[in-house]
């Protein structure tokens, strides 16, 4: 149904019908085609539980528990070595230093906040990628209730993939799309990061901890706290973010311009990172905001985060624990008492 | 003897509703229309393209059109929108402005005379490309419902709808996915009254182009998976009756808030809050439907 113009006798409009553009249509608009999904290969793990350990990742397991492990066991020493070399390149130290946790909705100079010291902790430098997170499927680790709260065992068996089998949201038959297995992994709820993190040893960062490392507010004389791990001006080539225009996420060791001082890489952009911490908020009258359900805080914007100042190193948001949503990540922490390699024990 | 209708000299018609105004007006003193639709349509000398936004209350027309207006002026997906006259950009401007700070935009006002209009023309960065002068009112979901339950009650809208080149009628996916039948039974309704408007054969489909789109699909995430097995399983009606009498139509899914809270105001009231802004699915049906005129 067109318009038409009006024309009328005695109206001064005139009406040109004969310049009235009608080109064709704009070409349709093509939906992304379902993409092809390959499944990952599955990789062979060695029968030897230390070589195994090594295989999959858990570093910091093979070092806490290094005792455990016989003296005879295969290439024992230089597993061992192994692992604290590969801690050593996949973590970055965050210095000590403090942080302001924005307590009110209105997160600006001024607002409400809450002042946090942090210790020195190790953070990994990139997110957890989805081959990494495939290590702790194809172990079963959707069935290892150690590393799952007792409150959450109910829930196990709603963390399926789409296939209806273990694994992130978005995975089918328990793999990961090998043309994403350097991505970050997301459809991964709270309870999912948490138990990987668990798994390999190490812990979800506290919320101060992610800011420390995003904002860099070390203890000096200085007192500079950071907009964006690489400054205080949004730059949308280093970081992805809506702006930047990717629309999905990318590799996790991508965007090496938008890394925090100790090489941190992706704090803000790609995908939200879940925290150790409960999101707690209040309104501007000091009134509780909360979800649904138990809510965790998460930050650092992702591929699709609209507005800018929600992706900076102070932004802080939550997300239900159980949501397994398509921007939702995470990385790696733990503290600096247990890398045995850097205290020389 | 026919006579022609008295127009008063120095009138020209309102694009929307034909009723004659002052050449100087700035807005329709019947509908309310922005009078610079009909001088940019005849300054064009291109008929200008309406698409109405429509569907029931609080189901997020406000803030889906304001979003989608901000995107497209960011040259989202390659596409280039110029606001034609400042009172253009007032409605992305809200919408922007209160979903920066963590809240929803008030519920548009039924009064006809607070309506934010939008008139973009619109292209893609291509060779030759097609312009597209977008006219998209943004209306009182209350004012929609008045109108379906008794017509002529806002003759604006029918006037809207009966000029309309396409139609994206919102539905609000989450009421609809835990089951309750509201949103079924007013999505009937209202393409009822649609196909009332449109259809020119009562047994034939309409070709007017209907994009549905399922707001809030936040809440039921398997809505993105597949708009349609979604629609056609909990909005059944709605399915049926845009099979049957429509010809070009498709399902979406939207949502613009990453996470919702909840507060309460001094009265105990409870507010939602949107606690940061993901956009998702905002560009598709618009672009659906440009590819259907």
């Amino acid at each position: 149904m067109s318009l038409k113009l009006f024309s009328r006798a005695d109206d001064k409009v005139r009406v040109h019908k004969s310049k009235r553009k009608r080109g064709r249509a704009a070409p349709p608009a093509l939906k992304p085609a379902q993409a092809e999904f390959t499944p990952a290969p599955a990789e062979p793990t060695d029968p030897d539980p230390l070589k195994r350990a090594f295989q999959q990742g858990r570093y910091s397991t093979i070092l806490r528990n290094e005792e455990q492990w016989p003296p005879d066991a295969p290439e024992r020493s230089e597993i061992i070595a192994g692992a604290a070399a590969q801690l050593e390149q996949g973590m970055a130290l965050v210095p000590a230093g403090s942080v302001c946790i924005y307590t009110t909705l209105t997160a600006q100079p001024g607002a409400p906040e809450q002042d946090e010291s942090v210790e020195p902790f190790l953070l990994d430098v990139h997110a957890v990628s989805n081959a990494r997170f495939q290590r702790f499927v194809d172990a079963g680790g959707y069935d290892e209730l150690e590393f799952w709260p007792e409150e959450i065992w109910p829930h196990l068996i709603e963390l399926k993939d789409v296939t209806g089998h273990p694994g992130p949201r978005y995975w089918r038959n328990s793999r990961h799309d090998a043309s994403r297995s350097d991505h970050p992994v997301v459809g991964v709820s709270w309870y999912e990061a948490q138990a990987y993190a668990l798994w390999i040893g190490q812990r979800l960062p506290t919320e101060a901890e992610w800011q420390m490392a995003a904002s860099w507010h070390i203890n000096s004389s200085a007192d500079l706290m950071r907009r964006f791990p690489w400054g205080d001006a949004m730059d949308r080539n280093r970081c992805n973010v809506w702006c930047s225009g990717k629309g999905t996420t990318v590799p996790v060791s991508e965007y090496p311009e938008g890394a925090a001082p100790n090489q941190v890489r992706q704090l803000v952009g790609n995908t939200w990172e879940w925290t150790d911490s409960e999101y707690q908020i209040l309104d501007d009258e000091q009134r509780p905001i909360v979800g649904e359900m138990p809510m965790h805080v998460i930050r650092g914007g992702a591929f699709d985060t609209y507005f800018e100042v929600q992706a900076t190193s102070h932004f802080r948001t939550g997300q239900i624990a159980l949501a397994r949503t398509y921007n939702t990540g995470f990385r790696c922490a733990m503290n600096l008492a247990d890398a045995k390699w850097i205290n020389g024990t | 003897m026919t006579t022609e209708p008295y127009s008063p000299p120095g009138t020209i018609p309102c694009l929307i509703c034909e009723s004659r105004n002052q050449r100087d007006a700035l807005t329709c003193s019947t509908c309310y229309a922005p009078m610079a639709l009909i001088h940019e349509a005849v300054a064009q000398e291109r008929d200008p393209c309406i698409i109405t936004v429509i569907g029931d209350s609080n189901v997020g027309k406000t803030v889906y059109l304001g979003v989608l207006l901000d995107m497209l002026s960011k040259r989202a997906n390659e596409f280039d929108a110029v606001p034609k006259g400042a009172y253009s950009v007032n409605l992305p401007h809200t919408v922007i402005s209160y979903l920066g700070s963590r809240r929803f935009p008030p519920k548009t006002a039924m009064e006809v005379d607070t309506w934010l209009w939008a008139y973009y023309q619109v292209s893609r960065r291509e060779e030759d490309p097609q312009i597209y002068d977008l006219v998209m009112p943004d209306m009182a979901g209350e004012a929609v419902a008045a109108e379906v339950a008794a017509p002529s009650t806002f003759t604006v809208i029918r006037s809207l709808l009966e000029k309309s080149s396409a139609a994206v009628v919102l539905v609000d996916a989450a009421l609809a996915g835990v089951g309750s039948p509201q949103p079924d039974f007013f999505a009937l309704k209202l393409m009822t009254y649609l196909d009332g408007i449109v259809s020119t054969n009562s047994r034939k489909r309409s070709k007017t182009p209907v994009a549905v789109v399922l707001s809030k699909a936040d809440y039921c995430p398997e809505c993105f998976d597949n708009p349609r097995a979604f629609a056609q399983t909990n909005l059944n009606r709605l399915w049926n009756i845009c099979e049957t009498r429509f010809e070009n139509f498709d399902f979406f899914a939207t949502s613009v808030v990453g996470s919702l809270a909840y507060g309460s105001d001094e009265d105990e009231n409870v507010i939602p809050y949107p606690l940061h802004v993901a956009p998702h699915g905002i560009l598709e049906p618009f672009e659906w439907v440009l590819s259907k005129l």
